[in-house]
């Protein structure tokens, strides 16, 4: 745009991958998905997919213990998690720690 | 249709639930295959108004709590519509306990006990859960409503969690009058409602608590479990982290009995239907939290001679053996069955009111909670 500043993009369509076990409640592949947060992001999901509901978050909107967010590879779950800004991302993997016994 | 001859005893177990078959003579058991494999499941219990349904109370480390249901005895489970949640922003918040100057919202943690509603309200069930929380159902787990009057308690904030959680896991419903009934909380005590759960008073009066500088406060006492006689519904035996207690007057007071064994804690008590008066505890050291006496052992009162007796030998099955809080039932067949679960996989099961007890040769998985689908 000609004398223009150039607009950052505010979100990403962006790859999600599920864990096995979520699949059992969501897309069985991968699913392509537009949000400008981890947690908008999740709400399409959700909506898509309602058995996905109260899985990866509990009720107060908070990841549940045991999830862990990547963004591009990297885990967001103990730090920016659900406001983790999506503009420039590519895919998103929702996976479980190793827990139990 | 023909009557279900079947007796089931229903395991909720560390890792999933069991389903155990035998009849009325209660010598023959087969056991059936896990569901909710993975799952903590705290309570299991058949619904005697529709033969066939069982509800679960599963727990989740990973998706968290869920209320399953199955439609034929077990052979498959769905999920119900769990209370998680849409009215969770009504309900006033909870306190972080390391912080509890700061309100933040605690999510439905463990579900508990679920409790069929009476004949006369065939599709009603009650669910007790973490953090101390009751709900309702009308529509036989379609959607459940919050009583709020437990919920949102105004002494809430002063409600602190026991070892296990803040769990509301005892619910009981008085056969003759359908607005009357008993819950029990974790670190909080037991309480009456007259009016279908708009009220509740609190119902502790005689009962110990050790562990608090008042020693007999109107609340604060760790009910453990309470089982109501069934010839007579004002009749309740408890055991509290503070001893084993009678109450003969809808819990108004309560009258401890356990001292005469000494160490009279434990987490569990049942009470036969066709043995009125009877009720059985399993008495654990306090400290350790097993069978202290070095073997399994059932202790029965009767509340007629007010006596207690051992109902076996120290040789049947030496041992240390926990038995939590849903631990212990019995079934409604005269003699009645008594059935008991360890926390090391072992049931246990007597056909005769304790003369003979036998093991069923299956090794589960930690057990908490034992509840009986009496044959039709």
């Amino acid at each position: 745009m000609p004398g223009g500043k150039r607009r950052e993009p505010v979100s990403a369509k962006l790859e999600v991958h599920l864990d096995s076990w979520l699949r059992e409640f969501g897309p069985r592949g991968n699913e392509r998905v537009e949000g400008g947060s981890v947690g908008d992001v999740l709400d399409v999901l959700e909506e898509r997919y309602p058995r996905l509901r109260y899985k990866i978050r509990d009720e107060t909107g908070r990841l549940r213990r045991y999830v862990r967010v990547f963004v591009d590879g990297e885990d967001v779950s103990a730090t920016t998690a659900l406001a983790t800004p999506l503009a420039h991302a590519q895919t998103i993997d929702i996976l479980h720690s190793i827990a139990g016994g | 249709m023909a009557k279900d001859r079947k007796l089931r005893v229903l395991l909720g177990t560390r890792k999933g639930t069991y389903i155990v078959e035998g009849d009325r003579r209660r010598a023959h058991w087969k056991v059936g295959p896990a569901a909710h494999e993975g799952s903590e499941v705290y309570h299991v219990v058949a619904d005697p108004r529709h033969p066939g349904d069982v509800y679960a109370a599963v727990n989740n480390s990973f998706w968290g709590p869920q209320v399953q249901r199955s439609r034929n005895w077990g052979r498959t489970w769905q999920e119900v519509a769990t209370p998680l949640t849409a009215r969770t922003k009504d309900r006033q918040p909870q306190f972080n306990d390391s912080d509890p100057t700061t309100p933040v919202p605690r999510p439905l943690n463990n579900l508990w006990h679920i409790e069929p509603g009476l004949p006369s309200d065939p599709d009603t069930l009650y669910l007790g859960a973490d953090p101390h929380l009751l709900f309702r159902t009308h529509d036989r787990g379609r959607s459940w409503e919050p009583i709020d009057s437990i919920n949102n308690h105004p002494r809430k904030k002063d409600w602190a969690p026991g070892a296990g959680g803040a769990c509301l896991h005892t619910i009981l419903l008085d056969p003759r009058e359908p607005n009357r009934l008993y819950i029990g909380l974790s670190a909080v005590g037991t309480f009456r409602s007259e009016d279908a759960g708009a009220t509740w008073t609190p119902t502790n009066k005689g009962v110990e608590a050790p562990f608090l500088p008042d020693k007999f406060p109107e609340t604060g006492q760790c009910v453990h479990d309470v089982a109501a006689d069934a010839a007579n519904p004002d009749t309740f035996y408890r055991q509290d982290h503070g001893g084993m207690y009678v109450s003969h007057d809808r819990m108004a007071k309560w009258v401890r009995i356990g001292k005469p064994l000494g160490d009279d804690f434990g987490f569990t008590v049942a009470s036969p239907r066709s043995a009125p008066g009877r009720a059985y505890f399993v008495r654990l050291n306090g400290m350790a939290r097993v069978t202290g006496e070095g073997h399994f052992q059932v202790h029965e009162w009767n509340d007629r001679t007010r006596r207690w007796r051992k109902l076996l030998s120290p040789n049947a099955f030496p041992g240390h053996f926990g038995v939590q809080r849903e631990g212990i039932t019995t079934d409604d067949l005269d003699p009645p069955g008594i059935y008991v679960g360890t926390t090391t996989g072992q049931l246990f099961i007597s056909p005769d009111a304790g003369k003979t007890w036998s093991l069923v040769p299956f090794s589960f998985p930690g057990i908490h909670s034992v509840s009986v689908a009496n044959p039709g």
